[in-house]
């Protein structure tokens, strides 16, 4: 950050927006005190929230008046379970032991999520644990709520509701975002930050900017890459995917979208052979490749290169014309785990797409990723789709509605497919 | 039961087995535990079984290497630097069994800890030392979140048609997992932090009442730890 100057009044929603390793989340650990207590750095000027400096209050004392949530949901979870998870930081701020249950359900309840309340944080979808993450910050009632890309792994209307839930809070809202049309309806101002500096009341770049969607629902095209017939899948007990059936043509993109937990991910995998099916037929032509929705699993090696240089037998040639396509030269000697998560993303991508797969299944390609990398995601997928079928799970309908060819929908539990 | 009575009947059998000093005692103690642990979840037990099992293994087979104790010798190998003879006495076997039986006990108190009880109610239940409580409760969950990291990783690579197999394969991911790992533990430090972890005035949301049971098996877990000492 570099001279970065800002106020926020009580109840007023602040959308941070900006490129990837822009600073933005570096703004919110400051307003936390995370900067420069936890991350030290060299530190000047002053954050000053609710009265207190934030220099000599360390951010324990500030929790409270403010509270965080952070871009991964996965790793700010303490306990096993949800209900313990959410009344943990109540009973850090000395709320008075017979209030911590009831403001616990009811902030679970405030995000939709009260049937999780028992339920073990590792059995919960992605998009799940990020709304009992969400709940666990309201739940403590702060005077300056900072949301780091909060609905990053939310359906649209779970999203939407969460950023309902966070403006009328009462709290002073700042949130960072990725996907633009989430938050510019419902906040007062936006401010730009790209570089380090705060960009605000200039016209946002053109790929920031509200854009419509048509999510295109045709037939199939071309000659079948992969083909699922009234396939099932459980997790235990737990019936997943119900009687689906979806067909995958050379050729085309194709769009899986639909609420959190309905089996997005679980279908994905099995089309590229992670996983098996209980019952039905599943036909693969060609090699396939997956792209997690986790790109923390694309970290094995200690160069850039190296790591996406696995898929293909060691060829550091292919690996670095990857990592260029996916904007990521000169990269190539750099340890994945100093990237940042948005660089993470895209060289998850170069690692799978450097295999020029037959079937390339992508699970959440644009988490973390601003919208000027879409638009060259979304460029880089349709220049290389003739050569093979690709299927696309996101919740990012912006996304889908510029790269599909067509889109299929999960239902609300069991896969119903157009 | 309460996790925290629970948690100290295990701690008094693995106490009883350190303090015992005859085999067939600590090999009693270690079946009963190992019945204990077989009623956790199948897909989680099977890691913390063989840590366990194959740990006192290990400490049987390599104790008559590096002791020198008794005179009935029933192997005599090669003289090597440092260790001198390798002999192999009656002795030496019987106490590799003995301490292999012992560290036995204690893992196997340990899996049956972190498969069946409920750490978030433990932490809760601690009436002292509730940071403490709480790391070991946070190592704890390091086993289970490895074991998942690696599935991960394995299946990452899966996806992109490379396939880990063999030692050396999976070896090659130990040091990403532990990387990843105190990623994670920073992460989670910070986000601790910024939910005022470590704040004075804390306070816990009322735990449920202890009953007979609960203090019936407190009481049987000191006497285990007696027993083991002056009996077993």
């Amino acid at each position: 950050m570099r001279d970065c100057s800002l106020e926020l009044e009580p109840g007023e929603v602040v959308a941070l927006l900006g490129p990837s390793g822009g600073g933005k989340s570096t703004l919110l650990r400051a307003l936390a005190g995370l900067v420069p207590h936890f991350h030290g750095g060299r530190f000047s000027g002053q954050v000053e929230v609710d009265g207190l400096d934030t220099r000599r209050a360390r951010p324990a004392e500030l929790a409270g008046t403010v509270a965080t949530l952070f871009q991964d949901p996965e790793d700010q979870v303490v306990f096993t379970r949800v209900a313990a998870e959410v009344a943990f930081g109540l009973e850090n701020l000395g709320t008075p032991p017979a209030e911590i249950a009831p403001r616990a359900a009811e902030a679970l309840a405030a995000i939709g999520a009260a049937h999780l309340a028992e339920r073990p944080v590792a059995e919960l979808s992605g998009g799940e644990l990020q709304r009992v993450c969400l709940a666990s910050v309201l739940a403590l009632e702060p005077r300056l709520l900072l949301l780091d890309e909060p609905t990053s792994q939310l359906d649209p209307e779970g999203a939407a509701a969460a950023i309902e839930l966070a403006r009328t809070s009462g709290a002073a809202v700042v949130v960072s975002e990725q996907r633009p049309d989430r938050v510019l309806e419902a906040c007062d101002r936006v401010l730009f930050v790209e570089a380090g500096r705060i960009r605000e009341g200039e016209q946002l770049p053109a790929a920031w900017l509200p854009r419509g969607m048509h999510l295109p629902a045709s037939e199939p095209l071309g000659a079948a890459v992969c083909r699922l017939e009234d396939v099932s899948f459980a997790y235990d007990a737990l019936p997943v995917v119900v009687g689906a059936s979806i067909q995958l043509g050379r050729g085309e993109i194709v769009a899986l979208v639909g609420p959190n937990g309905s089996g997005k991910t679980t279908l994905a995998k099995l089309a590229v052979g992670l996983l098996e099916p209980d019952t039905g037929l599943v036909e693969r032509h060609g090699r396939a490749c997956y792209l997690s929705q986790d790109p923390g699993r694309y970290l094995v090696r200690e160069r850039a290169d190296e790591e996406v240089a696995l898929a293909v037998g060691g060829d550091l040639a292919r690996s670095r014309r990857a990592l260029a396509a996916v904007g990521l030269a000169g990269f190539e000697e750099r340890h994945p785990r100093d990237l940042s998560s948005g660089e993470r993303e895209r060289l998850a991508l170069a690692a799978v797409l450097v295999a020029e797969p037959d079937l390339l299944v992508l699970d959440e390609p644009t988490r973390g990723v601003d919208p000027e990398r879409k638009d060259e995601l979304a460029a880089l997928l349709r220049a290389q789709a003739p050569g093979r079928a690709t299927l696309v799970v996101t919740n990012d309908l912006v996304f889908a509605s510029e790269v599909a060819d067509r889109c299929v929908s999960t239902g609300a539990r069991e896969v119903a497919l157009a | 039961m309460s996790p925290a009575p629970a948690a100290a009947l295990l701690a008094g059998l693995a106490a009883a087995a350190l303090l015992a000093g005859r085999t067939v005692s600590v090999a009693a103690i270690a079946a009963l535990l190992l019945l204990v642990c077989l009623r956790g979840p199948a897909g989680r037990r099977r890691l913390y079984l063989a840590g366990a099992l194959g740990s006192g293994l290990a400490v049987f087979l390599l104790t008559p290497f590096v002791s020198t104790i008794g005179w009935h010798v029933l192997w005599s190998g090669p003289s090597v630097p440092v260790l001198g003879r390798l002999d192999v006495t009656r002795e030496e076997l019987h106490n590799g069994l003995f301490q292999g039986l012992r560290l036995t006990a204690v893992g196997l108190a340990f899996a049956a800890y972190a498969l069946l009880l409920d750490l978030d109610r433990l932490v809760q239940a601690a009436g002292f030392a509730r940071r403490s409580v709480l790391a070991i409760a946070l190592g704890t969950r390091l086993v289970p979140t490895l074991e998942r990291d690696a599935a991960g990783l394995v299946e990452a690579l899966r996806g992109r048609g490379v396939e880990v197999t063999g030692a050396r394969g999976r070896a090659r991911l130990l040091a990403p997992l532990l990387a990843g790992s105190l990623e994670r533990a920073l992460n989670l430090a910070e986000a601790m932090e910024a939910r005022g972890y470590g704040r004075p005035g804390a306070t816990r949301a009322p735990r449920p009442p202890w009953g007979a049971r609960e203090r019936g098996a407190l009481l049987l877990a000191g006497l285990l730890v007696a027993i083991g000492a002056l009996w077993l």
